[in-house]
């Protein structure tokens, strides 16, 4: 159904669209990358400063007011940025590496083995993220962001896996491979100079979707008190400590809610953006 | 298509705001409280007997005997109210007789002679008799017996039942606590089957239905030798949320919160008529325990500078604000024993630096504090890790399970300092333990703890364990850092609960509710 | 057809073997063990040493197993470390919640993101087009705790016109008081759900927007209406029930995290309490009852697709990707 054609480089010269969905998804990014690193060597305050008094609410000196420890809030969350990134990075990086590996490999197999890989990818797919890091967590011996990144980077290695294998057979099924092989060119050579650079766009929009389901899930595993511990709690774990006091304290409730949604939103952007911009495999609409 | 999608990026962020606005501006126009009563309840004197009595707790028992696990859940839904002991520990911490109509003890303290009630009748209409007591008593001292209370009946030799009514104990050395230790010994028809998730009790309830993860409900007995309850059903709510918990109240889905965790969501009730708030004595410590078996810990300065640099008073205010009480030692209020021994090591860094230089630590020093990922030992951790550090002690913070913390800390003891809620009462005898997990162990102290419960008399054994506690003050063998406050909080429709945490029981049987109206 | 249904029934069977020894054997890596979630402070050696024996974590891991097959077999799933209450019985009790709250949020979620989604693609130069699209970006980049717990806090706290959670004590004795119950849950699942579900509809919308058979229906004379319904439809259905299946298949458990705001009795949270208590029994029996679930919803959709569209009933056996 797909026209792929040979090294990306039509698409690259007839795909370059402006894509606003991408500078404003680039932006939303941006806006958190830069308060990560701001974070590195500066806080409003330290993060278990608890100098505060509990629950207050907006003001010139805390300007996001404080948690139910006395805390600053605007620091937690300026932190959770940089959790939330290194989540998804992390999480990300170990999925790519093991998802593309093992993807590339099913792509290449005997149809049995490919039959029974796909299977299991289906299984492992199915099973929930969630379930999985639980596990996972479990077998850590405890909560901690190693853990968490851990748990995701393998959940997400299997969706990146089955992506991988279809998107490498599709290639591997055109005529120019097979012109390729018998001018010589070994397997290898073939996987470097042709299947990557023609799936690597694909992938490239899956991380990005993948990165805000992995800000997301730990979000979600930190609210069951499985995700990364406090101090330098994420998102997430705000979230959980703050759902007491959404009405007394709500911004406690609202604000790293919202830091998340920018995040994963703008993620999901980019996604897009890039899809529109140069994704060869990617049907074009009139 | 692409540009004309993109026109409506920008929607985006309106949408965002929009969404936050519609969701809150009910909130902006209703009030924040439930409208008030109205009408004067008094449920005290104008109740329903057949009311349900809907109570609302995080503690879900694991199984229904407490002698297969040793979790507090049970006890607070079984203890008075599906079984009976041949003594009762009342709210007031009185022990009085209940199964047990009379007893008499032997001059040398070995032998105790029980009288039995008579016509008692368990729910399958057995009745009860010396052997079903003996039985009772002998399950939970068994080999394979999980129960807590099993080292404190290690002093039973034998159980004779030289008729229906006479239970006949005899010891191998005194126990002058031994009516306070059948408090929690169930008496159990000594033919019933399945007790992990069934009961055959004496209790003026009756287990109806347990949905696992949901309610534990049960219903009167109609058949109960002694006051009928004044409410017909109890049920309990399992929440693995405090929030949810609290909300439930709110709601009116519930009656009563048996033990408030979060002093946060007390503003919701504290200023409203529909709710009535009650703070009683607890009996849970939150302990700073060192291993005193190894390097700094067993250095007693060390020990006593590092609990004289923690302001507790403001611990203590920053999570539980004006609630929770401190204490300077592991007895809470309630114990026979107990002393104000809050300026044994009084908050004083200065002193504690000086401690500190004199134990060979000028500088400071560093350790790992191993902390349960539960509220509230992660922000313990956080405040004790910034006030030690003021004296130049750098502690690392080390997140573990509840199950990790069983398996590493109180097995293997494998730990430098780690923190713990402490739930029983009367347990200063771990500090006798020399084996117990924070390996304290003082040849005085061991002595004084083992021989007072050889007392001959309550007075004697108060004297001693008194002192002993004095020298494990004195020697920071843990530092005591706050004692939990014991928080009831029902709807005003309902009296008659107990206010006391004590050991998680919680009497159902006196709680009256107001007609619906 | 009968062949097939056979093949993909041994299919099925052997992924569920295969996957209960993946399980078992991953579960008795964990560390810990059932006795310390039994046992507290205050607990003697003897007692913890006694406790672990009792569980039969002592046996060799090779004996369990079989043991575990052989109770299977009878479909007896064994009975929990932790209450001793037998796992199937809790199992299916917790299923009377969870597959009600799934399937409910399953088919809010289609009535929204279904029409919704086709709006979208169809009509997607328009304001109401893009809104619709902007919306269901917004929907999937919400953790779903935070719309339940905002749920909760203005209709149940604040409104008092739902419960702000539980499940009624007498169950499906009492309908209309679960369903009562079950709306904000549903709701909160349904929000995110149909957001994603939206995005895919729409994806697979605007592919048959773009495709030759639709262009040379209208050419041959059909309506817009008429080509999507007879063909536009049927195309476009194959991809999205895949995703359907998935999406349905990981809400049963993945739900554990709606039940934990709402205090829902269902099979996700028996799971994690398993897990944290190390209750093999529990974790057993539930993954082993899930994975059937899955794999027969995965059956269930390869099936509907094979019914719509004629061209992959003569593919040889193996995912219609």
């Amino acid at each position: 159904m797909s026209t792929a054609r040979d090294g990306g480089s039509v698409s690259a010269a007839a795909g370059r669209k402006r894509s606003p969905t991408l500078i404003v998804g680039l932006i939303l990014v941006g806006i958190h990358v830069a308060v990560a690193l701001l974070t590195l060597v500066w806080t409003p305050y330290e993060p278990s400063d608890t100098s505060g008094s509990r629950l207050e609410a907006p003001s010139w000196e805390h300007p996001a007011g404080t948690d139910r420890l006395g805390r600053d809030l605007l620091t937690q969350i300026m932190i959770g940025s940089r959790i939330a990134l290194a989540v998804g990075s992390g999480a990300i990086g170990i999925g790519a590496l093991i998802g593309v590996t093992f993807g590339l490999l099913a792509a290449f197999a005997t149809r049995l083995l490919d039959d029974a890989l796909a299977a299991l990818l289906d299984i492992l797919i199915a099973f929930p993220t969630l379930l999985l890091a639980m596990l996972v967590v479990a077998a850590q011996g405890g909560a901690s962001l190693g853990s968490a990144v851990l748990a995701l980077g393998i959940a997400i290695s299997a969706i990146v896996a089955r992506l991988t294998r279809i998107v490498s057979k599709r290639v591997l099924s055109q005529d120019y491979i097979t012109a390729s092989r018998t001018s010589g060119t070994s397997w290898p050579a073939v996987v470097f100079r042709h299947v990557l650079p023609n799936i690597w766009p694909t992938l490239v929009v899956n991380f990005a979707l993948q990165f805000g389901l992995a800000v997301i899930a730990e979000a979600s595993l930190s609210y069951l008190g499985l995700g990364t511990p406090p101090p330098n709690a994420s998102w997430g774990r705000l979230l959980l400590e703050a759902q007491g006091t959404v009405l007394t304290a709500p911004v406690g409730a609202i604000a790293p809610g919202i830091a998340l949604v920018m995040l994963v939103l703008g993620m999901n952007f980019v996604a897009d953006g890039l899809r529109d911009v140069g994704d060869p495999t990617r049907r074009r609409t009139r | 298509m692409t540009e004309r999608k993109s026109r409506y990026a920008i929607f985006h962020i309106p949408a965002l705001a929009a969404l936050i606005m519609f969701v809150f501006a009910p909130s902006i126009f209703a009030s924040g409280s439930p409208e008030a009563g109205g009408q004067t309840v008094n449920p005290a004197t104008n109740y329903d007997p057949n009311a349900t009595i809907r109570i609302g707790s995080l503690y879900e028992p694991q199984n229904l005997d407490n002698t297969a696990g040793a979790g507090q859940g049970v006890t607070e839904a079984f203890n008075g109210n599906v079984y009976e002991g041949l003594f009762r520990l009342a709210d007031s911490g009185a022990v009085e007789k209940l199964l047990a109509t009379d007893y008499s003890v032997s001059d040398d303290g070995l032998t105790y002679t029980f009288q039995l009630r008579r016509d008692v009748k368990f729910h399958s209409g057995d009745p009860l008799t010396a052997q079903d007591v003996k039985y009772s008593i002998e399950r939970v001292m068994a080999p394979d017996s999980k129960s807590s209370r099993k080292s404190s009946l290690n002093p039973i030799a034998g159980i004779q039942t030289p008729d229906e009514h006479t239970v006949v104990v005899k010891l191998s050395s005194r126990s002058v606590s031994l009516p306070y230790n059948l408090t929690y010994v169930w008496i159990v028809n000594d033919s019933a089957k399945n007790l992990t998730t069934s009961e055959d009790g004496t209790g003026p309830y009756r287990l109806d239905q347990w949905r696992r993860g949901s309610t534990l409900s049960l219903v009167r007995n109609d058949e109960y030798w002694g006051d009928a309850p004044t409410n017909k059903e109890v049920v309990f709510h399992y929440f693995t949320d405090a929030t949810a918990l609290n909300n439930a109240l709110l709601t009116g889905a519930i009656d009563i919160i048996t033990s408030v965790q979060s002093p946060d969501s007390l503003r919701q009730f504290t200023d409203n008529p529909n709710f009535t708030v009650k703070d009683g004595h607890s009996t849970t410590k939150e302990v700073l325990a060192f291993n005193d078996r190894v390097k700094p810990f067993n250095n007693v300065k060390v020990r006593k500078a590092v609990s004289q640099a923690i302001d507790d008073k403001k611990l203590l205010n920053s999570i539980w604000g004006d609630y929770g009480t401190l204490i300077g030692s592991f007895v809470p209020p309630t114990d026979p024993w107990y002393e104000d021994l809050t300026d044994v090591n009084a908050y004083d860094p200065e002193h504690a630096k000086q401690l500190l230089a004199e134990a060979g630590y000028p500088d400071g020093f560093t350790f790992t504090l191993d902390t349960p990922n539960y509220d509230p030992h992660p922000v313990v951790a956080q405040f004790v890790k910034s006030e030690l550090a003021k004296v130049g002690i750098t502690v690392n913070i080390n997140i573990i399970t509840a199950n990790e913390w069983y398996t590493k800390i109180y097995q293997a003891h494998n730990f430098e300092a780690t923190l713990q809620e402490h739930v029983n009462d009367r347990d200063i005898v771990f500090y006798g333990d020399p084996d117990f997990y924070w390996g304290y162990d003082n040849q005085q102290v061991n002595e004084l703890i083992a021989s007072a419960e050889q007392s001959k008399t309550p007075e004697e054994r108060n004297q001693k364990l008194e002192k002993a506690n004095r020298i494990i003050a004195e020697e920071a063998a843990s530092d005591w850092l706050y004692l939990y406050p014991q928080i009831v909080i029902s709807s005003s429709t309902v009296t008659g609960y107990p206010v006391n945490g004590l050991n998680s029981q919680f009497y159902a049987y006196n709680i009256k509710k107001a007609p619906e109206a | 057809m009968l062949s097939y249904v056979l093949r993909r029934l041994a299919i099925l069977a052997l992924s569920l073997l295969l996957a209960s020894v993946v399980l078992f054997v991953l579960l008795r890596l964990l560390p810990g063990d059932p006795a310390s979630a039994l046992l507290g402070v205050g607990a003697s050696p003897e007692q913890i040493a006694s406790a672990q024996a009792q569980v039969g974590s002592n046996l060799p891991l090779g004996e369990q197993f079989v043991r575990f097959l052989a109770k299977l077999a009878r479909l007896d799933l064994g009975r929990s470390f932790v209450s001793t209450l037998p796992v199937g019985p809790e199992i299916a009790a917790r299923l009377t919640v969870t597959i009600p709250l799934t399937l409910l949020a399953f088919a809010l979620a289609l009535i929204i993101a279904v029409p919704l989604g086709i709006i979208a693609a169809v009509k997607s130069d328009r304001w109401y087009g893009a809104a619709i699209s902007s919306v269901s970006q917004l929907g999937i980049a919400v953790p779903v705790f935070w719309v339940g717990i905002l749920l909760v806090t203005v209709f149940a706290v604040q409104l008092r016109l739902f419960p702000s959670g539980g499940f009624p004590r007498r169950g499906w004795d009492a309908p209309i008081e679960v369903l009562h119950a079950l709306v904000l849950p549903v709701l909160t699942i349904a929000i995110v759900m149909s957001s994603s579900l939206i995005r895919y509809v729409r994806s697979a919308t605007l592919d048959v927007l773009g495709s030759d058979y639709l262009r040379t229906s209208r050419a041959l004379g059909a309506t817009f209406s008429g080509a999507m319904l007879r063909h536009g439809v049927r195309n476009g259905s194959v991809p999205v029930i895949s995703i359907l299946g998935i999406e349905l298949a990981t809400t049963f458990l993945g739900a554990v995290v709606v039940e934990r705001v709402f205090t829902l009795p269902g099979l996700g949270s028996m799971l994690l309490l398993g897990i944290q208590q190390r209750d093999y029994p529990n974790v057993q029996g539930v993954l082993f009852v899930s994975t059937l679930l899955v794999l027969l919803i995965g059956f269930l959709a390869d099936f509907v697709q094979r019914l719509v569209d004629p061209r992959l009933r003569d593919k040889i056996s193996g995912a219609a990707q």
